[in-house]
């Protein structure tokens, strides 16, 4: 059984009279310590994939699995505590706090949840040991995601989703910051899902998901996935 | 501007209609409440200035201290600025009004005026007579036009009196009965008056407590003839146009009084004259009705006094005739009493004549009874002897018996004498012989005693012819006596007069038939004298013969004596002879002894008839002596029924006379009294003349004197100001003035605040737009033009709503509070909005928020656009100060630390939370430690400073004895404990540097010692007692505050007139002590110290006690006291404080609406704040979300901060609030009150929690606003 699945998975927004079918019977499997990337160009429907899976909109029809839950069917408030203790979540914006330190902002998710790493040794894997004590302002973007990518480890989730994680950051620096979510992924055996536009990264996954016009228009296993450093984009 | 522009501006408005919103509310609410709260003070002079100019309210008064008349109004009338004039009569009276007896006004009222008026609204009463003044509105009932009816106060709340109840005046101000027809009056109606605005008090009075509890209108008809008046009310010309007790209001009046000051010297000389001129054409009528009186009663009393002389002329003369006929009465009774006597003695001799005559006749009636019964005792014996004979002889007659016994005899005789003879022969001669002696011998003694029997019947008859002598001369003694009697009637008979003449005759009938009685008798009497002559010859006889026998007795002796010597011889034949002899003798004694019975009988015979002769012929004499005697008996009886019935006839004559005669003592006797008490009368009524005409002349002396020395009048006039009600309205709406140019500082400052942080977030959302119409070529006026617009339009519409609202509400609020005290009626909505105030308000309002504005947008205009179209970096993170506490910081929650960080991040929000916060708190201390403070007036003073809660007061001349008695009563019910007498002065207080006075009770306690039980007195901070000896001035807090006096400083007081205006020079006191107090204004006073104010020693006539608070107790201690005479007021201490917690009541009002306003304050604040916070912070919040924050943790985690701010605010509230509530409390403050001085802890709690409160309340709303932020946000580029 596939750690995560999709299937037939319905998404429709109502805005006004006009029914936007964001997702239309979308259905694709995950297995547990894949690197998976969702790629497809904007309004295709990866966005609202991504937030299904992280457990911030729940579908309109079709189920959702994770580890055996069945999330399409869970409540607000079971939603939540999926977010809090199964996913780690990292944005394009990196949305640290800014009034707390790097270490701070590791802490703000770690001081939540059931089996926290230590937030600092994550700090030190993502290589910022030497910057805990700083405040985002003080920190590049670079490392201000790589606080994010802490942030969301030092949760030890199931599933650490991460949207365009490199959008707001220069090419050098994304090419890092892919490297880091790669290396997790191998090191920890962490299951991890990249939703981006940007099909260079497909490249670096186990498993490329392709979604287009709110379906999954084709799913491929790359048997050896190159170096996250190698890639070009 | 550019069309497009405009649209924007439009869009934004609809985009961010929170903020739009918040910065309306706050303008709206700074502008509104400054507005409005300055809108008060205006809106209530306005009201007032109506109620005035409607009902023709007087702008001056004019008084005098004698009077004014009609010639007086004339004279008025024509000083120039005078408009109308209305004379007034008025006085102040304690009145017995339902349970209760307290002190009123009275004033005259123009009944026909009044009649003709006509109540417009609640403001005007309108009339066509521009002279009608202070028109009172009838609020039921009818105009009191009769006389003894009245109208009262329609305002006074919780009269237990009403329509047709009666009030009685007891006694008033000294001139009541000069002023007054009557003191009985009806209500018939309720008015209310325009010149009692303020029912806390109508006024102040020397009476009772010395505040005037109601008013009362009566009609001329109730008013004493020729009653002066007391005042003139005034209007004077243009006054109505202003506002009442505004500046040109008082300079149009100042104008009219200084003319009416220059004039009063001339009006005080004219009416001197007048009241001389009256005053003299009075006296001179009241002489001449003296001298009349006078006349009419010396004619009265000598009409009178002669009267009296006649009628004790009439009772001399009566008395004498009187007595005349006493001496009459008297003789009549005298000769009466003598006439009855001699009758009397007349009748009682005849009768003791004829008793005397009875008596003998009985005697003799005796006598002849002995006889005839001896006789008859002669003849029984004489009949048995003669049976026995007759029986014993066997004849049939005595004479045959003698015969036959006389033979017989012989026979035997000489059958003896022969054997005799031979015995005597034989046997002796001697015993013969001796028995012939012894025969000679009783032949001498039967002689003898034939002599003696002889001598006896010669006594006999002697003896009864001594009695029939005798018996003779008593008859001729009668005789004599009977004839003399005839005599003196004949002679009577002669002299008397016709009526006696018959009686006498018939009485002189009567002495001759006693005359031929006692002749008869003489008669009878010379019979028996012969007869018992015969007797006596007869005796005579008989002793002779006796003598004869004696002799012839002795001779035979002589023989027998012989014989005997021969007998002795014969003496031997004896025996047989004896024997014969005896046989013979035998028989011989048998017959002999028969013979001589026989002839006893015989004799005794003869005896016996000539007896029974004897005896009839007595018995017949005796038997015509007593039908002599009947006769002479029966006359002497119809003698004396006459002379009785004569006497009788004279008695009842007497017995008539008498009876007039005391009829006619008993009618003079009462004719005495009358007179003796007409005299009485008389005399009584000649002292009460003198004395009366005495006293007239000594009043009429008097009063010439008064007139002669009349003084001059004072003649003043005072203005509104001086007006009770209209001046503590006024003042009243000027507190409202003062509070307004405050509170609505803190709305200012919050307000300009929630703009610029507003504003500052607006921009700063718009920053790519700025940039981007900077980079279009708009120039940065005109960018900042859509900023300061959108303020602008945000802050006008608030303030306009908020001004329009509020100036409406607020006023109206506190005008309805007010109208618990006031009468001044609320004006009709809507309420006049003052332009100026309404566009300063806004103006500041609108002028600080575009202020705010445009230093929010100045910062960001100076930026080039290419800054502009980045997004701002986020406010960088700075660690703060907490977090070198190291050990603290590290075990604060990374929560915690964001909030302590954010604190300190955003100052401005931080200011403006923080600000805002403790405005809201500040308001709400002041509210409640303003009903604190309140609350304090009554709980300080009435336990802890005030202990008695009974007061009695006594009448200005009650004495001593008066005091004593009702303190008596008081400690006799059982009910009542802590007496203490003082004595109470309502007098004026003020300083030499002021030119107002406020009232005060100068309180001068009998005994210093003991008034500690009836009050405390102490310093309000240190708790100190403070002395009270002789020589104390302490005065109460208030009174200090409101001069600024302090220990040794100085006090004046001054003595006040009927209306409560301060009067004379005053006396100035120095203070030695300020104490706590709450109510009212007290100045304590020794002895001394109150010596150099008044003269002479008070009476201590009021009475502090404690009585059991029972209403039934209290309710009949109110009822008995007024009873015990010179008793005037009896007042429990509750009625005081539920008066004080009526007039309290307004600042209750202001309480909640203070409270509303803070409410509303905190809440434009934190939502404000909130919302920017929230707006802010979307993205975090999202990101939170997706982290896996619960609901819970996310709202904490932004509301703690707000949490945080609002606890600060609040502390912080805390202490600005006490120096608010200070300045509100001392501003709010009423002279006749002082409010508690410090907040209780618990209002601290309240006004706290209750900020926190609003804060949660806040929060809990906003808690949707936060739900609804998407998580899809946190995945959003930053714009």
């Amino acid at each position: 059984m596939a750690f995560v699945e999709f299937r037939d998975v319905e998404k429709v927004y109502r805005m006004g009279d006009v029914e936007v079918r964001a997702v239309d019977g979308m259905s694709f499997s995950i297995e547990r310590g894949e690197l998976v990337v969702v790629v497809g160009p904007s309004g295709a429907g990866k966005t609202t994939v991504l937030n299904m899976l992280g457990g911030m909109d729940a579908p309109t029809a079709g189920t959702i699995k994770l580890d055996g839950q069945r999330i399409s069917s869970f409540g607000e408030a079971e939603l939540t505590q999926y977010r809090r203790h199964s996913i780690g979540f990292v944005f394009q914006f990196y949305n640290l706090v800014q009034n707390l330190t790097a270490l701070e902002n590791v802490e703000l998710a770690s001081q939540i949840c059931r089996d926290p790493l230590p937030a600092s040794a994550v700090l030190g894997q993502v290589g910022l040991a030497g910057r805990q004590n700083n405040f985002p302002s003080q920190l590049s973007g670079g490392e201000q995601q790589r606080v994010a990518i802490a942030r969301a480890l030092a949760k030890n989730p199931k599933l650490l989703l991460c949207d365009e994680p490199t959008g707001a950051l220069d090419y050098v620096t994304g090419k890092q910051i892919l490297k880091l979510l790669q290396d997790t992924c191998r090191a920890t055996g962490r299951t991890v899902a990249i939703v981006t536009h940007n099909s260079a990264f497909t490249q670096i996954a186990d498993r490329v998901i392709e979604v287009r016009e709110g379906r999954a228009s084709g799913v491929r296993t790359n048997d050896h996935p190159a170096d996250a450093l190698s890639v070009e984009w | 501007m550019r069309r497009a522009f405009l649209t924007d501006i439009v869009r934004s408005v609809r985009g961010s209609a929170a903020r739009f919103l918040a910065i309306m509310g706050i303008v709206a609410l700074g502008c509104g409440f400054y507005a409005g709260l300055r809108m008060c003070g205006p809106d209530m002079r306005a009201a007032a200035d109506a109620l005035y100019d409607g009902t023709n309210l007087w702008d001056l008064r004019l008084m005098s201290t004698m009077g004014l008349s009609s010639d007086d109004v004339g004279r008025v009338r024509e000083i120039p600025g005078v408009r109308g004039v209305m004379p007034s009569v008025t006085c102040d009276a304690i009145a017995r009004l339902g349970s209760e007896q307290v002190a009123v006004r009275i004033s005259s009222l123009d009944c026909g005026a009044a009649g003709a008026s006509a109540a417009d609204g609640a403001y005007a009463v309108a009339s066509d007579d521009a002279s009608y003044l202070n028109r009172p509105r009838l609020v039921e009932g009818s105009w009191p036009c009769a006389r003894g009816e009245c109208v009262i106060s329609a305002d006074v709340p919780a009269a237990d009196y009403g329509l047709g109840d009666r009030v009685e005046l007891l006694y008033g101000t000294s001139d009541l009965d000069e002023l007054l027809g009557t003191t009985e009056l009806t209500i018939v109606g309720t008015v209310s008056s325009p010149d009692y605005p303020y029912t806390g008090s109508f006024g102040s009075t020397t009476l009772g407590s010395g505040m005037i509890s109601q008013y009362l209108f009566v009609g001329p008809a109730s008013l004493a003839t020729d009653a002066p008046y007391t005042e003139l009310y005034l209007t004077v010309e243009g006054a109505a146009a202003e506002t009442s007790e505004s500046d040109a209001y008082q300079e149009v009046v100042g104008a009219t009084k200084a003319s009416l000051e220059r004039a009063a010297a001339r009006l005080a000389a004219a009416r001197q004259d007048d009241l001389r001129t009256r005053a003299q054409e009075t006296l001179d009528e009241r002489w001449a009705e003296y001298d009349d009186e006078r006349a009419r009663a010396e004619r009265e009393l000598a009409d009178a006094k002669e009267e009296l002389e006649a009628a004790a002329a009439q009772i001399a003369d009566g008395e004498r005739e009187l007595a005349a006929g006493e001496e009459g009465y008297r003789d009549g009774v005298a000769t009466l009493r003598s006439q009855r006597a001699n009758v009397e003695r007349r009748l009682d001799g005849a009768a003791a004549e004829v008793a005397r005559n009875q008596r003998t006749l009985d005697d003799r009636w005796a006598e002849l009874g002995r006889g005839e019964r001896e006789l008859a005792r002669g003849r029984a014996a004489y009949e048995r002897g003669l049976a026995a004979l007759l029986t014993q002889t066997g004849a049939t007659s005595l004479d045959e018996a003698r015969a036959g016994l006389a033979e017989h005899l012989g026979h035997l005789d000489a059958g003896i004498a022969q054997l005799e003879e031979g015995i005597a022969q034989a046997e002796g001669a001697p015993a013969q012989a001796q028995a012939a002696i012894d025969a000679a011998e009783a032949g001498v003694a039967e002689a003898q005693a034939g002599m003696a029997q002889a001598d006896e019947g010669i006594g006999r008859a002697d003896a009864a012819l001594a009695g029939l002598t005798s018996q003779r001369a008593s008859l001729e003694g009668q005789q004599a006596q009977l004839l003399a009697r005839q005599a003196q009637l004949e002679q009577m008979l002669a002299s008397a007069p016709e009526e006696s003449r018959e009686q006498i005759e018939r009485e002189l009938d009567q002495v001759g038939v006693g005359l031929a009685q006692a002749q008869a008798a003489l008669a009878q009497v010379e019979g028996g004298i012969a007869e018992a002559s015969a007797a006596k010859a007869q005796a005579e006889e008989g002793r002779r013969q006796a003598e004869e026998g004696l002799a012839r007795a002795q001779e035979g002796l002589a023989q027998a004596q012989a014989a005997l010597a021969a007998a002795t011889e014969a003496q031997a034949q004896l025996p047989s002879l004896r024997a014969q002899l005896d046989d013979l003798r035998q028989r011989r004694s048998e017959l002999a002894g028969a013979l001589a019975g026989a002839d006893e009988l015989a004799a005794a015979k003869a005896q016996l008839d000539a007896s029974q002769a004897q005896l009839d012929a007595g018995r017949s004499q005796l038997e015509d002596g007593a039908a002599k005697l009947r006769a002479a008996r029966s006359q002497l009886d119809s003698g004396r029924a006459s002379a009785a019935r004569e006497l009788a006839r004279a008695q009842a004559q007497l017995d008539d006379a008498r009876g007039q005669l005391d009829d006619a003592g008993a009618q003079l006797a009462d004719a005495r009294a009358r007179y003796e008490d007409g005299r009485t009368r008389y005399e009584d009524g000649r002292a009460e003349a003198d004395e009366t005409f005495s006293d007239a002349l000594a009043q009429l002396g008097d009063a010439q004197r008064e007139i002669d020395e009349l003084d001059r009048p004072d003649i003043y006039a005072i203005d509104r100001t001086k007006s009770e009600g209209a001046a503590t309205y006024h003042a009243d709406a000027r507190r409202m003035d003062s509070i307004a140019a405050v509170f609505p500082f803190v709305f200012f400052l919050v307000a300009a605040l929630v703009s610029l942080t507003t504003m500052t977030r607006m921009v700063e959302d718009d920053r790519v737009q700025i940039g981007t119409y900077k980079a279009l070529g708009y120039g940065t006026a005109a960018i900042a033009s859509k900023y300061l617009a959108y303020a602008g339009v945000a802050g006008t519409i608030g303030a306009a709503l908020g001004i329009l609202l509020l100036s409406q509400v607020l006023p109206l609020i506190v005008m309805n509070a007010y109208s618990i005290i006031y009468t001044v009626p609320i004006q009709r909505l809507p309420l006049p909005v003052d332009l100026g105030i309404a566009l300063s308000a806004g103006g500041l309002g609108v002028g600080v928020t575009l202020l705010a504005t445009w230093g929010a947008v100045l910062a960001s205009l100076r930026e080039v656009p290419a800054t502009l179209m980045l997004p701002r970096a986020p406010k960088a993170g700075k660690r703060i100060l907490l977090e070198r506490l190291g050990p603290v910081w590290g075990r604060l929650s990374f929560t915690w630390k964001v909030t302590c960080r954010n604190l300190f991040r955003y100052k401005r929000r931080f200011l403006m939370t923080v600000i805002g916060i403790a405005g809201c708190a500040a308001l709400l201390l002041v509210g409640f430690g303003l009903h604190d403070s309140i609350w304090d007036i009554i709980d300080r003073q009435y336990g802890p400073i005030i202990h008695y809660d009974t007061t009695v007061g006594l009448d200005d001349d009650a004495t001593e004895i008066d005091v004593r008695r009702a303190c008596d009563y008081l400690a006799s019910t059982g009910e009542v404990d802590g007496i203490v007498r003082v004595q109470n002065e309502n007098m004026q207080a003020g300083t030499r540097a002021s030119d107002e006075t406020i009232r005060v009770n100068a309180v001068i306690p009998r005994d210093t010692a003991s008034m500690a039980r009836a009050v405390t007195l102490r310093n309000r901070v240190t708790g100190e007692r403070l002395v009270l000896d002789d020589d104390a001035v302490l005065v109460t807090e208030k009174l200090a505050i409101k001069y600024g006096l302090a220990v040794g400083d100085e006090i004046v007081l001054f003595d006040q007139d009927d209306v409560g205006t301060a009067v004379g020079p005053g006396h100035a006191l120095t203070v030695t002590g300020v104490a706590e107090n709450y109510v009212g204004n007290y100045v304590y006073l020794g002895r001394s110290a109150w010596a150099s104010v008044s003269d002479g020693v008070p009476a201590f006539s009021t009475i502090y006690a404690s009585t059991t608070p029972d209403d039934a107790v209290r309710r009949d201690i109110a009822a008995r006291l007024p009873d015990l005479g010179g008793v005037s007021t009896v007042a429990f201490t509750d009625e005081t404080i539920a008066m004080y917690r009526t007039m309290l009541s307004v600042v209750d009002m202001i309480v909640v609406v203070l409270i509303v306003s803070a409410a509303a304050l905190a809440h434009i604040v934190l939502y404000n704040l909130t919302n920017i916070n929230i707006d802010e912070r979307v993205r975090e919040i999202a990101s939170l979300k997706v982290l896996g924050f619960t609901r819970r943790e996310v709202s904490s985690y932004i509301f703690r901060e707000i949490a945080l701010l609002a606890v600060l605010g609040d502390a912080l509230g805390m202490v600005l609030g006490i120096f608010l509530e200070r300045f509100v409390v001392t501003t709010a403050e009423v002279d006749y009150v002082m409010f508690g001085r410090s907040i209780h802890p618990t209002s601290f709690a309240y006004a706290f929690v209750l900020t926190l409160a609003f804060t949660g309340l806040v929060i809990l709303s906003m808690r949707r606003k936060l739900d609804r932020v998407d998580m899809v946000e946190s995945l959003k580029s930053v714009d």
